[in-house]
Formats: structure tokens, C-alpha cells, sequence
């Protein structure tokens, strides 16, 4: 903004690693005129802890706590997409009684991160108490998690043909109620935070995204729906038994801001719906396939992909027959909606960067692995 | 000669036993009426401090029970002396001065805050004659204290030498000085209906039953005291407008090269100047000391307490306004709506359709 | 005209709803905390939580379970646990010494499920912190200790007369001999495949340590 007459000049400030918008290790250089940021130049890799190539070391089945961190954040959906490309390679029938338990338990994790979504974003635009209500929810499905498999953060519950443990008897009681309390908290979430003028004012408008621009970079997830495009893989391209459940797949227009986060919210919905319709149906049988210990998939490669709750996960698994995978590639939503923070954040605020950041709900394990 | 040309203010009636008993001591004229104010004023920032450090604590405990948890509990029974624990640690920090600081305005910067925050006492009535010094321009004394607030951030933006905290202190200094436009012509309106700056008369306005309250007389007290809450509010540079301590925010603040006992000082103040703003709200709009049954300080203290409350409710409930949208809300909104406040309110009063 | 009333009506229902925001925040005034005090109150932890590894002694003899089967060490994804079991005169495995690298141990329950025997366990507890990384490293002695008052269903196979009976070694190691050939595949493998295996193969990352623990046996 200079006028004739006065000269202004562009400074350069550093969005540190050590942020205190807590999505993790991200360096940002901005350059600034002003208020306005002109340019923002992500510099990532502080969070790389070399996952792949360790993978290259491990059997299959050492390989599934390895990948537990790969997104610590929904640690489940890391597990199941590996087991989900052994599983094609090797061509194994997973029984339906493991299916059931898996779908539930990816849906739960999918609950528990859109509500660490919604808790961070509050936070970086102002409102301190939602992070406490999101995590007070977030505290009850991850004591379903411990009664089930035992750990509440890096599960390595799924197995290649299964899961590794059955559930008590009970979870089915314990999960009904978690999900009926979540499904009245998400409806006082929204009461308290989308009728609100400050964050309406906050939140719509900033930061739009086209649908056009979104499928260019190849974002998936909750943004591209935001954005208007109408692409889920549990409907697009079904895994598991999700074509056997009913529910709806949300979109929004704007892609601002607020439509993300109104679509995340809108998406635990959905999610308790899948939730309740899968406990009302588990059948008996086992919960793993027989899988040997020294499991040897034939040689070959297969790319997996899953619906996250950030995006597209996938896993390409190349197998050369022996015990050890030859290359685990792994794929994250989030390294590709970072590329997108440049494009959508230039010419706003600093304040506006932030709400932006946060509502892409980036991870940066899945961006660094 | 001295004390005709000095005249000075009337010792309230409650406080004339310390002036007589100094007088009895054997110190008299005018050196009785400067060590009892002297007196006065000590016990009031003794009170105000400890009251700082309560609401500290009270702030604390509050924001825990609204995020379910329960705040500071392991010192002392639910953490009474928590805030004493940490005045403490604060002055064992270690004052890491920057080289290149303005020595002068960088030392000033706190006190003045410090001093000013406690300044604007004076004038308030704790109580039913429980005032320090009743002077006639009462209300107009405490904005012109209070504007010295303005002055020491922008001293602290100044002399840290650091760009961020001169933006820090220019944002926040603009941020005060916009929405002092609206709380000055709150204000106003109800100096319009008592009819004297005083704040001993503004009470008095409001005695009898509480529908004398400021705050009832429709339509204007209501519009009056919501538009002076949300300038208060900036005005103790609390969200939604806190701009100046938000850590999201990149630039971080007039006090981020503040450390140890000097970032104390800037903390307290806040703190007392939120008092400050609440117990001028309860004397303007919420009646001051006056009720029923119970003694006029209790009535004070519950009264400022519950706005307190009311800020601290917004802090913890409200997401943070961004700075260009806080200057919009003020310019454009809140003062077009107190000029017209005033205006017919003034109107209404003086063609007689008021009482 | 449209536009000011407008305006109007925003500022109405904008407080309405700032009012709402507070309505809720303001409820959870009266609902009680729901966070423990910690170092006073703990949680109980549910049986099947991950924590420290601890070795299973028998609920009789009091002997450790553990027959060097090393199905634990080869499970382990972070090579945490280092397993020296020189074989006798009578070509058993005994046990001679059991580490557990905590500071490595990625507490994932791999070598728990890889175990027939009972013998390994990844137990509810979780305070262990301590002032040096040695203090971390633990032997078997300390691990049988952390052991002794975990509870625990013993899923090997008893044979009656031989349970009652015999010195808790000769127990121990009796009867997964027996069990190896009972069992079917695939786990437990017969006992000559399992030693060049060992041998050969570096399995594991931080190959420094064991290579050297190695050589020094």
C-alpha cells in the first residue's frame, strides 16, 4: 500500500518452527508489507523422523507399529492402510467380523481428530475454551481406545487380515453412549461458535478456495468438499464395507474458512451415523484372518488409498516375495494442502494466515514423515 | 497564604477521625491534611493490590471451571496464595535489559502504567462516604488518569527497540485511543442525567429502590452501559480485543522485551485497570454502594465483582477480533450509535420529557 | 432505508447470539471438573493398557516362564529387547540375561502377542521416570520384579503330571519342548530351524549394540 511520496519497504518475518498455532513443526518466511503478508514460503522436513526407509528394514508386521506415527493423530487409518495394501497383494479374505470392528474403529478415530480440528482453530482465532471441550470429547473415545487395544495415541490395533484384539463386552454400551453424548456436544459446539459476529466476521471470506484450484493440487478431504467438489473415497472408490452403511457425504460452496469447519463439524455427524449403524450389525466370528508370522506376500506392487480425515492416505507397497516390504511409499493429504497455503494466503492478514492455516488442518508428521 | 490559595478538597466525613487524631498528635494545618490524604492513599493501593492479586486468582479459577478443570489447587486450599507464589518467582527472574534500549522511557514505561492504573481510585466510592477525595470533576479525573495508560505502552513499544514491539505498542495505542471516543460519550450520557461530574453525586442519582439505577432508565441507560462495557473491554486490552497479548498473533506486544518484576508491573496493571473500568461501570450505571440491608462497601464490591465476572465471561467465551475489523467496530458502529445516544438523551432531558 | 434496518437487525441478533455464546460457557460454571488431580487421584488404568514390559514368573514355582524362544526379540520392531541364551550341554537354551531397552521400546505389544509362553507382558503401569538413561535399561531380574504383581491368564498348555511334579527349571523348559511338537503351525518353529537363524540374520536397526554383545559372548 505505498502512496506517491512514501516509501514503504517489505520485511521479512519468520513464522518459526516453534509456533504457538500448534499444528505442529512448520518454519513460514513471510514477506510483509506492513500488515499485509505478501508471500508466505513454507520450509518443511523438521518432523522428518525417515519412516519409509525404516519400513525397508521391518517384516509386514513390524511394519504397522512403524507406521503408527506416520500421523499420530488418526494412527488407526496409518495402520489400516497398510494392512489394507498387504492385504491386496496377498489376496486375503479378512473376516466380517473384523471388518465391522475396524470401520468402527477408523470412524472413531476420524471423530477424534475433526474434534482436535475444531479445538485448534478455536484456539488460533481467539476462543480458548472450545479446545477444552473438544479434548473433554476426545478424552472419552480414547478410553474406548485403552479398554479395546490398550493405548490411546499409537494404536497398532490393525493387523494384516484383521485386528489384533476382540472388543469387551463392554464396548458396545460404552460406544453407544460416547457417541450419543458427542452427537449433543457437536450441536453445542455449533450454538456457541457458528451465530457468533466475531467469528463470523473471522471466518467467512477469508481464504477462499475454487474447486478448480483445490483438484489442480491435488487436496482431498473435507477441502476439496468445501470447495465444492463432491468426491469422498468411501464412495467414490469403497474399501472396507462402507458401501454398506448410509450416509451423506457433505459438501459446502465457498470454500472459505467457515465452510471447512462447519463441514468438519458436519462430518462427525455422518460418522456417528456409520458408528451406530455398524454396532447395531457386528456379527460373530473371528476378528483376524490366519496370517502367518513370516508373512510373505507374492511379489508386486499395490497403491492403497483411504479416506483420512485429512485427506487421501495411500500406501504404495512394492514386494519383492521375501518377508521385508521393498519400498512402503506413503502418501498424506496434508503435503499437498500445504502447497496451497501460498496460493490462498497472500494479500491478507496475518491474522487471516492463521485462521487459514488452522482450518486446512494440516499435520506436519504427515507432511515430513 | 498557602492554604487559602490551595484550598483543598473536603476530607469525606467518614475520614475526619485520622486528620483529628493527627491533629491531636501535634502536627496541624495543613501538614494533617497531606499525611491523613497520604494515609488514604497507601491503605487504598494496600486494598487494590490485594484485591490485583485476588482477582489473578479469581480469573484463573474461573476460566478453569468454565473449561471444566479446576485451576490452580496445590497452594494452599484451591490455590488462594497461588498468584503470591508467583509474584515471588517473578522477582527472582533474572531483569534481562537489552543493550540497545531508550534507558529512560524503558525504565519509566511500567511505573507510569503501574501508577497510573492505581491513580484513578481516588474518585471512587467504595462506600457510603468511603472515598478518598470526593473532587468536583470526578469522572472527568479518572478518563484523564486513565489516558496516561496510552502513554506507557506506547513508551514500552518505544524503548524496547524492537520493531514488533513498536507495532505492538502503535496497534495497541490506536486500539485505546479509538475506543475511548465511545466510552468518554457513555459516559457523558450519564453525567447528563445526574447533572454534576462528581461521583459522589452520580450515586446519589441513582439512590433509592434499584429501578433508579442508571441502568433502567430506558432506553438510554441499557444502550449506554453495553456500549461502555465493549469500550471498556478494549480499553483493558482483553478479548475480544486483545490484540497486544495474543501469542497467535505475530507481533507480539509492547511487553514482549519486558521480563521479571518490570513485566509484573504491566501484568498488575491490567489486572487493576480491569477493576478500575468495572467499579466506574457499577458507580455509573449499577448504582455504586447503594442496597439494602447489607454494609454499602459489600454492596460495591459484590456489584464490581459481578462485572468482573461479565468481562472475564467474555474472555473465555469470545473468539479475538482482528485489529482492522476493531477499528471498523469502533468508528463505524459504536460511536455513531453513542453520539445519537447522547444526543437524545440530551435532547429529551432538557425539553423536559425526562426526569 | 432497507440498509440501516438491516444493520439494525444484525446488531440484534448478533447480541442475541453473543449472549447465547455466553449462555453456554456460563453453564459450565455449575457442571463439576472433570479432571483428576493427579498425583492424588490416579486413574484406574484398564487391563489391557500398554505399558512397561515386565517377564511373567509362574503363579506356583515362582520361576520366570521364559524359554529363550526369542520369538520376542525377533518380533520387536525397534530391537529393544536383547536376549542371551547360550545353549547347555544338553542343547537348551537357558536363560542368561534379559534387556529391555526402555528408552528404545516403542510399547507397541508386538513381542506380547509373538509370546506362547506367558512369559512377556506389557503391564498397566506407567510411572518410571528416573534421572540417568541407565536407570532405563533393565535386566531380567528387575523385569521379573516389575512382574511379580501383575495379573495374568496363563494360556501355556499344562500337562497335569508333569505340572505337579519337577524342578521349576526343568518345568519350564520340559514343556515347551513337548508343546513345540504338539502345536501347529505357524508360530512356534522346531528347534534346529531357530539357531542359524539367529545367527545370520541382523534384523535390527542399532546393529552396534548387538553386534558388540555378540562378540563379547
Amino acid at each position: 500500500m505505498t502512496e506517491v511520496g512514501l516509501r514503504t519497504e517489505e520485511f521479512q518475518v519468520n513464522m518459526g518452527p516453534h509456533h504457538p498455532s500448534t499444528h505442529g513443526v512448520c518454519r513460514l518466511l513471510l514477506t510483509m508489507d506492513g500488515e499485509k503478508v505478501v508471500k508466505v514460503e513454507p520450509y518443511i522436513g523438521y518432523l522428518h523422523r525417515s519412516i519409509e526407509k525404516i519400513c525397508e528394514n521391518r517384516t509386514y508386521h513390524q511394519c504397522i507399529p512403524i507406521l503408527d506415527p506416520f500421523e499420530y493423530v488418526t494412527a488407526l487409518s496409518c495402520n489400516y492402510v497398510f494392512a489394507l495394501s498387504a492385504e491386496r497383494l496377498a489376496q486375503i479374505e479378512v473376516p466380517e467380523r473384523a471388518e465391522f470392528l475396524r470401520v468402527i474403529m477408523l470412524e472413531l478415530n476420524r471423530i477424534a481428530s475433526h474434534l482436535i480440528f475444531f479445538g485448534t482453530t478455536a484456539m488460533d482465532i481467539g476462543a480458548l475454551t472450545p479446545f477444552l471441550y473438544g479434548l473433554r470429547e476426545r478424552e472419552m473415545i480414547m478410553d474406548l481406545f485403552e479398554m479395546t487395544c490398550g493405548q490411546r495415541l499409537t494404536y497398532n490395533y490393525i493387523r494384516i487380515g484383521g485386528v489384533s484384539k476382540d472388543i469387551l463386552p463392554a464396548f458396545v454400551p460404552k460406544c453407544r453412549e460416547t457417541i450419543n453424548i458427542i452427537k449433543d456436544k457437536v450441536d453445542e459446539y455449533e450454538a456457541l461458535l457458528n451465530g457468533n459476529p466475531i467469528w463470523k466476521a473471522r471466518t467467512i471470506g477469508i481464504g477462499p478456495l475454487s474447486g478448480e484450484k483445490a483438484i489442480a493440487f491435488g487436496a482431498s478431504g473435507p477441502i476439496l468438499r468445501a470447495s465444492g467438489v463432491k468426491y469422498d473415497l468411501r464412495r467414490d472408490d469403497p474399501y472396507s464395507i462402507y458401501d454398506r452403511f448410509e450416509f451423506d457425504i457433505p459438501t459446502r460452496q465457498n470454500g472459505d474458512v467457515f465452510d471447512r469447519y462447519v463441514l468438519r463439524l458436519e462430518e462427525i455427524r455422518q460418522s456417528i451415523r456409520i458408528i451406530g449403524q455398524a454396532l447395531d450389525g457386528i456379527p460373530e466370528g473371528d476378528f483376524k484372518a490366519k496370517v502367518s508370522l513370516k508373512f510373505k506376500p507374492p511379489a508386486g506392487e499395490a497403491y492403497t488409498r483411504i479416506e483420512n480425515s485429512r485427506g487421501e492416505m495411500g500406501v504404495y507397497l512394492i514386494s519383492d516375495g521375501t518377508e521385508k516390504p521393498v519400498r512402503v511409499k506413503t502418501r498424506g493429504g496434508s503435503y499437498n494442502h500445504l502447497q496451497l497455503i501460498p496460493e490462498i494466503a497472500t494479500d491478507c492478514l496475518i491474522a487471516d494466515l492463521v485462521a487459514i492455516f488452522a482450518s486446512f488442518d494440516i499435520i506436519m508428521p504427515e507432511v515430513d514423515r | 497564604m498557602t492554604l487559602a490559595l490551595m484550598q483543598p478538597v473536603e476530607l469525606s466525613p467518614t475520614f475526619l477521625w485520622i486528620q483529628h487524631l493527627i491533629e491531636a498528635i501535634g502536627i496541624g494545618g495543613m501538614w494533617s491534611i497531606v499525611i491523613t490524604y497520604a494515609i488514604l492513599a497507601v491503605v487504598t493501593f494496600g486494598v487494590l493490590a490485594l484485591l490485583a492479586l485476588f482477582l489473578v486468582w479469581w480469573e484463573r479459577k474461573f476460566a478453569g471451571h468454565i473449561q471444566q478443570r479446576f485451576g490452580p489447587m496445590m497452594t494452599g486450599w484451591h490455590g488462594w496464595y497461588q498468584t503470591i507464589m508467583d509474584a515471588v518467582k517473578l522477582l527472582q527472574k533474572e531483569d534481562i535489559l537489552v543493550v540497545t534500549r531508550d534507558r529512560m522511557v524503558f525504565f519509566w514505561a511500567p511505573i507510569i502504567a503501574f501508577v497510573a492504573a492505581f491513580a484513578a481510585y481516588i474518585v471512587i466510592p467504595f462506600g457510603n462516604g468511603i472515598i478518598v477525595a470526593d473532587l468536583n470533576i470526578g469522572i472527568l479525573y479518572i478518563i484523564a488518569i486513565t489516558t496516561f495508560t496510552i502513554i506507557s505502552l506506547l513508551m514500552a513499544g518505544w524503548g524496547s527497540n524492537n520493531k514488533y514491539a513498536l507495532l505492538g505498542g502503535m496497534r495497541s495505542a490506536a486500539q485505546v485511543v479509538s475506543y475511548e471516543v465511545p466510552m468518554v460519550a457513555s459516559i457523558l450520557t450519564v453525567v447528563l442525567f445526574a447533572g454534576s461530574l462528581s461521583m459522589v453525586d452520580i450515586v446519589d442519582s441513582q439512590s433509592g429502590w434499584f429501578y433508579n439505577w442508571n441502568i433502567f432508565r430506558l432506553p438510554f441507560g441499557p444502550i449506554a452501559f453495553i456500549t461502555y462495557i465493549i469500550a471498556a473491554t478494549a480499553e483493558a486490552n482483553r478479548t475480544p480485543f486483545d490484540i497486544p497479548e495474543a501469542e497467535q498473533e505475530l507481533v507480539a506486544g509492547f511487553n514482549i522485551e519486558y521480563s521479571g518484576m518490570q513485566f509484573a508491573m504491566f501484568f498488575l496493571a491490567e489486572f487493576v485497570n480491569m477493576f478500575t473500568v468495572s467499579a466506574i461501570a457499577t458507580t455509573l450505571f449499577l448504582g455504586g454502594w447503594t442496597g439494602v440491608l447489607l454494609p454499602s462497601w459489600m454492596w460495591f464490591l459484590g456489584k464490581t465483582f459481578a462485572v468482573v465476572a461479565l468481562l472475564m465471561l467474555f474472555r473465555w467465551t469470545f473468539p479475538r477480533l482482528r485489529v482492522d475489523q476493531l477499528m471498523e467496530f469502533s468508528w463505524k458502529y459504536l460511536v455513531p450509535i453513542t453520539f445519537a445516544n447522547l444526543i437524545l438523551a440530551g435532547w429529551m432531558k432538557y425539553a423536559g420529557w425526562y426526569w | 432505508m432497507s440498509d440501516s434496518s438491516n444493520v439494525i437487525k444484525d446488531i440484534f441478533v448478533g447480541l442475541k447470539e453473543l449472549i447465547l455464546g455466553m449462555g453456554i460457557t456460563g453453564k459450565h460454571l455449575g457442571r463439576h471438573a472433570v479432571t483428576l488431580q493427579y498425583p492424588v487421584e490416579k486413574m484406574e488404568m484398564p487391563e489391557r493398557s500398554r505399558g512397561i514390559v515386565v517377564l511373567l514368573s509362574d503363579k506356583e514355582t515362582g520361576g520366570l516362564n521364559c524359554t529363550s524362544c526369542m520369538l520376542c526379540m525377533r518380533a520387536c520392531p525397534t530391537a529393544a529387547i536383547r536376549i542371551e541364551a547360550p545353549r547347555d550341554e544338553n542343547k537348551k537354551r537357558q536363560l542368561k540375561s534379559f534387556v529391555v531397552d526402555n528408552t528404545i521400546c516403542c510399547f507397541c505389544g508386538l513381542c506380547e502377542e509373538a509370546c506362547n509362553f506367558s512369559a512377556i507382558k506389557m503391564a498397566p503401569k506407567y510411572e518410571f521416570s528416573t534421572w540417568t538413561r541407565e536407570e532405563l535399561i533393565w535386566d531380567k531380574d528387575k523385569l521379573q520384579e516389575m512382574g511379580r504383581d501383575v495379573d495374568y491368564v496363563d494360556t501355556r498348555k499344562k500337562k497335569p503330571a508333569k505340572a505337579a511334579a519337577a524342578a521349576p527349571k526343568a518345568d519350564a523348559k520340559a514343556e515347551p519342548k513337548a508343546e513345540a511338537k504338539v502345536e501347529p503351525k505357524p508360530e512356534p518353529k522346531p528347534e534346529p530351524k531357530v539357531e542359524p537363524k539367529v545367527e545370520d540374520a541382523k534384523p535390527h536397526p542399532g546393529a552396534d549394540g548387538d553386534s558388540k554383545e555378540n562378540e563379547e559372548k
